[in-house]
């Protein structure tokens, strides 16, 4: 039965790359789920390969390729789910791509970025040996809800684990802490070392109440939006321990990324893989595509951040701050991997974050939406309909050493990276 | 400088009602006054906050949550009741979104069957059909039902609640495109003395200029007998909301 579901499968996969249509990512996980439900547990019953299932709002796919970049410096081989497919049929779709027509999976691991309204679904399907979770934002309001609806999903979920599991929690993020206390599993928890970070939380922070009984929390140390150290005045959870708070070497700029760094790392250290290694695979580490990505445009350097959500976006602009840039293009879709709902580009802290001083341009779908946000911060911003031509004036606009950086979501970022490289990935 | 005018805008609850972006209103009512040298001052009115701040603001805004934050909020508002429907009857101006705008009625019936009490100023009730009903999610386009010198208004809706609004109670606009209070009337929001309900995000002023000139104007007109305001460029706004129109065909 499942040799029948992955042979058809690999066709079909084969048959949507020859003429192109689309990736080809999920269709034959969707075909062979149809064809036995129980198709990923069955090619799973095959495998040794160890399961980590990476879930959060920010930074999964840069955590999971610092993760596979760790593991091929560790001499191992892998299996991923490709962009995008990161549903249960994406899932599916990930094995009949890695296995071979007898259904099994000869890798040492396979790595699944899971969308955080399928996790619940994985979980039934998936026993993951590591389950990696990084953080919960505001996100697409009009597709994933609210973050505490999101939340109580997750907590559901994780009662559903197998003993086999080992959690790698955010300890700032207090919602992803607190999960730990649904499951008997060993959790292992990363956390930012103290400094001398502010302790005021800023507009737009989510989760600023406990999540077990609903007081206000307090914040000693705020890293960004909520992640800090807390703790709840009334119930008395705070923050663990974490097992990890710094590492020698940090492959890319921004605190949201210090958090990913340390997240891949701590798996390393539980998976008893040498320091030594994953420094060196931190070392020679390149960014996931559109995830401060450098690309060179008509002998200039661009750099390409993704920034989907206002927490994404505020650390896009910290970041670009951190680098002392000075030229910016923001780009806001409303395309169906975006959300329709564009509102949330008034919680990003524009105001803080952007200097007045800037070259600041705005394009895409809602172009006139994100001029408005730069108008009511008093900010002049060129307001350019044609994508195209907002990167190309933005770019003749710069110096030869200047950098143009580009903050865009998810759809924009695809259409950005297309014009730029002039290959299309998705 | 001398005889400059202040307005203070009185922003319930921003730490707890504050998901879908509605801070844009405060801040467009804010740059609106600055841009015209009206003074204007921001008042968060949080959790346990003193009845003589709420007193002292000449425009209330609230804005949409999460209902648990919402079940906080409700709780406190309960302390100070008397006094917003004072204020609300006397006619200051407000705007109250979403979860602000469904608490103003006289109950909200969660999907589970559990009835919440409103503070009843307004002749409505909202019932959410039940976990297997749908939200009401996207774009919404709307015809004002009084004269605000716009043929539309345009917004993004996302609630799960349904309201019905009394028959003598004006709604805020007729919808022309999306949902609006519900499915069924073509009803969207609801417009009481001096105060505007709505369940539109997106947010709704900084697309809508026409409608935060007029609470300014209220404000003003309240404050000092003289609602006068020197025109402003609304171009970008205007294409905006035509960007919105251009979506659904319109």
């Amino acid at each position: 039965m499942n040799t029948a579901s992955i042979f058809f499968g690999k066709s079909v996969m084969l048959f949507s790359q020859i003429f192109n249509l689309g990736s080809g990512s999920t269709w034959p996980g969707h075909i062979a789920l149809k064809l036995n439900k129980n198709f990923i547990s069955d090619i799973l019953k095959n495998t040794n390969a160890k399961i980590i299932i990476i879930c959060g709002t920010n930074g999964k796919t840069t955590t999971g390729r610092l993760t596979t970049s760790i593991i091929r410096e560790n001499n191992k081989t892998y299996l991923q789910n490709k962009a995008g497919a990161n549903l249960v049929n994406g899932f599916a779709s990930t094995l009949i791509r890695g296995s071979n027509l007898l259904g099994s999976v000869n890798k040492d691991y396979i790595i699944f970025e899971s969308d955080e309204n399928a996790l619940s679904k994985v979980l039934l399907e998936v026993k993951p040996d590591y389950l990696i979770c990084l953080n919960l934002f505001r996100d697409q309001l009009d597709r994933y809800g609210e973050v505490d609806s999101v939340a109580k999903k997750w907590q559901e979920a994780i009662k559903n684990l197998t003993d086999k599991t080992k959690l790698i929690l955010n300890a700032d993020d207090p919602q992803i802490a607190y999960l730990s206390n649904f499951t008997k599993n060993k959790s292992y928890f990363f956390g930012l070392e103290k400094t001398k970070e502010t302790s005021t939380i800023k507009h737009g922070a989510d989760t600023t109440h406990c999540p077990k009984c609903f007081e206000k929390l307090n914040f000693s140390t705020v890293f960004y939006s909520h992640l800090g150290i807390w703790n709840c005045p009334k119930c008395g959870l705070k923050r663990p321990t974490p097992d990890i708070e710094k590492f020698e070497y940090y492959p890319l700029p921004g605190t949201y990324n210090k958090y990913n760094t340390l997240a891949a790392a701590l798996f390393a250290k539980v998976e008893d893989i040498n320091n030594s290694k994953v420094k060196k695979a931190y070392e020679c580490f390149t960014p996931a595509f559109g995830r401060g990505e450098k690309i060179n445009y008509k002998n200039k350097t661009i750099q390409v951040f993704l920034s989907k959500n206002p927490t994404s976006f505020n650390e896009s602009l910290s970041t670009v701050n951190e680098l002392n840039g000075n030229n910016v293009l923001l780009v806001l879709n409303d395309r169906i991997p975006d959300g329709l709902d564009v509102s949330w580009i008034w919680d990003i802290d524009v105001e803080n974050l952007i200097n007045k001083e800037w070259n600041v341009c705005v394009a895409g779908d809602r172009v006139y939406d994100m001029g408005l946000r730069m108008k009511y911060a008093d900010i002049f911003s060129h307001v350019e309909p044609d994508l195209e031509k907002a990167i190309n004036n933005m770019t003749d606009s710069i110096d030869k050493d200047d950098t143009l950086y580009i903050l865009s979501n998810y759809s924009a970022m695809l259409e950005v990276r297309r014009i730029l490289t002039g290959k299309k990935i998705l | 400088m001398k005889n400059q005018k202040t307005l203070t805008i009185g922003w319930l609850y921003p730490e707890l009602m504050n998901i879908y972006g509605d801070r844009g209103n405060i801040i467009t009512l804010k740059k609106r006054c600055e841009w015209r040298k009206i003074k204007a001052e921001v008042m968060e009115l949080n959790v346990g906050f003193s009845i003589e701040k709420l007193k002292k603001c000449d425009i209330l805004v609230m804005g949409g949550a999460q209902d648990q934050q919402q079940n906080i909020v409700n709780k406190d508002l309960q302390r100070i009741k008397k006094e917003l429907a004072k204020m609300i009857d006397n006619g200051t101006p407000g705007l109250y979104v979403c979860g602000g705008f469904q608490f103003l009625g006289k109950y909200y019936k969660d999907s589970d069957g559990t009835i919440i009490n409103g503070l009843g100023i307004f002749d409505l009730y909202t019932e959410n059909p039940g976990k297997d009903s749908l939200r009401l999610i996207g774009n919404l386009i709307i015809k004002p039902s009084i004269n605000l010198g716009t043929n539309t208004i345009v917004g993004f809706e996302n609630h799960g609640g349904r309201t019905h609004i009394g028959a003598e109670l004006l709604p805020l606009g007729e919808v022309i495109s999306g949902n609006g209070n519900n499915e069924d009337d073509n009803t969207e929001g609801a417009i009481y003395k001096n105060s505007f309900g709505t369940y539109m995000h997106g947010p709704i002023l900084p697309k809508n200029p026409e409608l935060a000139d007029y609470l300014i104007q209220l404000a003003l007109k309240n404050k000092y007998k003289d609602s006068a305001l020197t025109p402003l460029d609304n171009s970008l706004e205007k294409k905006a909301r035509r960007s919105v129109e251009e979506k659904k065909k319109l």
